[in-house]
């Protein structure tokens, strides 16, 4: 009978095993928390396109249909030959400029459903802050178009709370993490995790992190963070203008080397 | 909801709302309270579904086996209920400690309803001790007939507390439009939170989610003592018992899939972002992982009938189609599993030429997935049909008309089945979603009818030789291991999909989580907590029947003869 009660355990453990090893030998995406933007009254475009592109490409959720062609019309790339959105959105609209039709977008995506499509977008002021919403219309209308949201558009957050829960989408130089020099709260803080993967965190739509200091010298990992597009990594062709060029005005000079010291280390 | 009143949330949270765990962390506690707890619950209300069905089996059908058999089914019931009961307390304590500010939100609206959910509770452990204890005194006549009445009473009692702990989950997932962060909780009123969105497609599967559960647990526990017997007459009950249980779960197996796609669509209809996280966003993997489980159920169920069928004399007629159900079962599989839409790296997306595979982008689409998964269950009846007349030669004058029927009826469904596959491919996609209605019916009507024709057919035929009950080798109960703890390990995943697509909400855009476990893992960590919890469940189950066995001998008598015994339905 032992051996029976053995062969047993042992089935029950190998199906189990064989299901924990599947899932996790499957790409790891996790769900993030959108952060609460705390954006300055001299807020620049840049600052809020940086923003927007985080919350475009993480915990907007926008990558689940924009730009795979099927469910959403293509907003970074071309869509049909009009090219990215930037380049069509002062046009969808007779009398709408760019940013009231892209911000109206947003708050009533049934308004205006593009031909071929289905409306299935959800409101995105339920989830998401005006702040929030406004970085996104700035991002959206980088992709072809001038950016001509500013601070007098984005009511102010509310309370001294906000400060504590800003992100680094907005702020001059020490807003990502309070300043932290702890290199992983500089990583969590400016988003790093949205698109590289360090270690088991992180996601798979940039260049792994994990062992770049065996790739790169401390000089040029330094590059890549001030200048994101003047070195790309093979196979990440695609998402040349992806990562935000706004570091260096972001990070102090401590942050940027403790970062720069940690990720070289990781050989 | 405005970016301040978060704001504002995350300050007051941090102050007084939550509270951590010790090692494990909050999330992860009250992962393991709730889901060992909702396996627990599974199993007691799947069981009595099912033991009561057997008893008027018994009494209907005048076989004295079904009646025994519904008694130790509802024998194991008895200690269940108290481990439900303690993982249900350890829940609530871990809730109002680790959450407690979310657990005053919940109980300012639905604090009457966990009233009713105690008092019925009380009722229904009652009822079953009744049920239980008072089996051999009311074993005759009108008071066996009552006896049963008090079966349908515990799964009436028991279903209702279901339906009320439904309604509190179902409102964190979609609670009411209208209700707003603003909203006073004092002021929603119970029965409008209650009549969420989600909250009748929940039940309904969950119902037959706990058949299936039942089944499977009792079929696990059967080829225990299959394996365990010492004579060939236990061997032969225990057997039986397997087979019924598995059969049960199965049947209830093939109707999940449709009411799980009533949920999914209600979903959708409440909230696209929701369905869209679901079917394509972060948790697009987890499907590939359930088709790679519910292939594992298709086929370990089908093995297990296959096997079963060398204990039935007559049943060698059939053998040679079985290689056939194979294929069709394991390319189902395949195509369901092909993932379409998921988050892939620039590598892959290079790769891929583009966001979809060039072929098997094809089938990873609904239209291939909805054809696959009906032809599979066309197949699985075809099996369970092939099973069941395997030792039986019809005689009524129209079983060659009636079996060219039957067979009629299968080429209609599953013409249909690729009609609509193939069409799907060609029409707009709110018109593709309405074609899964169609597949859907074709295959249910087959089903039905056919089973209809085969129990006319069935009349006065002629036995070819009676099964061989406990004439099974042992990879056959190894089997219905398998599929017990692939049933428990899926609940757990869905469990984690319904749940998970709430994602940093404890309720949908209106209560958000602000502790630091609010970002919904990924499914890597999903699977290890999940692990964990079937693990400490059946070592618990397992820990429960060896009491049950030592507390009182099986019902096992073995002066009747195994043999007489039939199919499940004859």
């Amino acid at each position: 009978m032992w051996a029976t009660n053995l062969r047993i355990i042992g089935i029950v453990l190998g199906v189990l095993a064989l299901y924990t090893l599947i899932a996790n030998k499957i790409p790891q995406v996790q769900s993030e928390v959108p952060k609460a933007l705390n954006l300055s009254s001299n807020v620049t475009p840049e600052q809020l396109v940086s923003a927007g592109d985080q919350l475009f490409h993480g915990a907007g959720g926008c990558t689940a249909c924009h730009g795979l062609g099927t469910r959403a019309p293509n907003l970074l790339t071309d869509e049909k030959g009009l090219g990215p959105i930037g380049a069509r959105c002062g046009k969808r609209e007779p009398g709408k400029d760019c940013k009231a039709y892209l911000y109206e977008s947003l708050i009533n995506p049934r308004a205006y459903v593009v031909a071929g499509y289905e409306p299935i977008m959800p409101e995105m002021g339920r989830t998401l802050s005006p702040q929030q919403l406004w970085a996104l219309v700035a991002f959206l209308e980088s992709q072809g178009a001038t950016v001509d949201v500013s601070a007098s558009d984005i009511p102010p957050a509310a309370g001294p709370a906000a400060a504590a829960a800003s992100s680094g989408g907005g702020g001059g130089p020490g807003k990502i993490a309070d300043g932290s020099t702890d290199p992983m709260a500089i990583i969590r803080g400016a988003g790093c995790l949205g698109c590289h993967k360090i270690g088991t965190e992180g996601g798979a739509i940039a260049p792994n992190l994990t062992h770049v200091g065996s790739r790169l010298s401390q000089a040029l990992i330094r590059e890549c963070i001030l200048k994101p597009d003047t070195r790309v990594s093979k196979g990440y062709e695609k998402f040349v203008g992806v990562m935000p060029k706004t570091f260096g005005n972001m990070l102090t000079g401590a942050q940027l080397e403790a970062l720069v010291q940690f990720l070289a280390s990781h050989k | 909801m405005t970016d301040g009143l978060l704001v504002l949330q995350a300050a007051a949270d941090t102050a007084t709302a939550y509270r951590d765990f010790p090692v494990i962390g909050s999330r992860a506690a009250i992962w393991i309270a709730a889901e060992i707890h909702l396996m627990f619950a599974a199993f007691v209300l799947g069981v009595p579904i099912f033991a009561v069905v057997a008893e008027a089996i018994g009494i209907f059908g005048k076989d004295q086996r079904y009646d025994r058999l519904a008694k130790e089914f509802t024998r194991l019931l008895l200690i269940a209920y108290s481990a439900t009961a303690i993982w249900g307390a350890v829940l609530v304590f871990l809730l109002s400690t680790l959450y407690s500010k979310f657990w005053a939100y919940l109980t300012a609206i639905f604090g009457v309803s966990m009233w009713v959910y105690v008092a019925l509770f009380f009722v229904e452990s009652f009822t079953l001790y009744l049920y239980y204890y008072g089996w051999d005194r009311w074993k005759y006549g009108r008071s066996k007939l009552v006896h049963l009445g008090l079966g349908i009473l515990l799964n009436i009692w028991g279903t209702t507390v279901m339906f009320i702990a439904d309604s509190w989950l179902t409102y964190m997932m979609t609670p009411p439009r209208d209700i707003t962060p603003e909203t006073s909780p004092t002021s929603i009123k119970l029965w409008h939170a209650i009549l969420n969105h989600t909250w009748m497609p929940i039940n309904i599967h969950r119902l037959i989610g706990n058949v299936v559960f039942g089944g499977a647990i009792v079929s696990a526990y059967a080829s225990y003592r299959f394996l365990a017997a010492r004579t060939d007459e236990e061997r032969a009950h225990y057997d039986w018992m397997g087979y019924v249980g598995n059969f049960i779960a199965i049947s209830a197996l093939i109707v999940l899939p449709f009411a799980g796609y009533w949920l999914g669509r209600e979903i959708y209809q409440y909230d696209q972002s929701m369905g869209i996280t679901m079917m394509g966003g972060f948790m697009s993997w987890l499907w590939v992982i359930q088709a790679f489980l519910i292939a594992v159920l298709f086929l370990a169920g089908n093995y297990y009938l296959w096997v079963g069928m060398g204990r039935i004399p007559g049943a060698e007629r059939y053998r040679p189609y079985t290689k056939w159900l194979l294929v069709v079962l394991v390319l189902g599989a395949l195509v369901w599993g092909t993932p379409h839409t998921m988050i892939a790296d620039s590598r892959e997306l290079a790769a891929m030429g583009g966001s979809h595979h060039p072929l098997l982008g094809a089938l990873g689409v609904m239209s291939a997935k909805n054809t696959a998964v009906n032809l599979m269950i066309l197949s699985t009846f075809l099996s369970f049909l092939l099973y069941r007349r395997a030792n039986i030669r019809q005689v009524v004058p129209w079983a060659k008309t009636g079996t060219r029927i039957q067979a009629g009826m299968f080429v209609i469904a599953a013409a249909i089945v690729l009609f609509f596959g193939i069409r799907g491919y060609f029409v707009e996609a709110i018109v593709r979603i309405g074609y899964s209605v169609y597949q859907v019916g074709a295959v249910l009507a087959c089903i039905i009818f056919v089973t209809l024709i085969d129990v006319l057919m069935a009349r006065g035929a002629q036995s070819l030789g009676a099964i061989q009950w406990g004439k099974m080798p042992p990879r056959s109960q190894y089997a219905l291991f398998i599929l017990a703890v692939t049933f428990t390990w899926l609940m757990g995943l869905m469990g984690f999909a319904r749940s998970g697509i709430r994602q940093h909400w404890h309720v949908w855009q209106i209560m958000q989580d602000t502790t630091k476990y609010a970002a919904t893992p990924a499914l890597g960590y999903a699977a290890i907590m999940i692990s964990t919890c079937v693990l400490i469940f059946l070592s618990l189950v397992a820990f429960i029947f060896w009491l049950g066995g030592l507390a009182e001998k099986s019902t096992f008598v073995p002066a009747v003869s195994p043999v007489e015994a039939p199919h499940v339905g004859d």
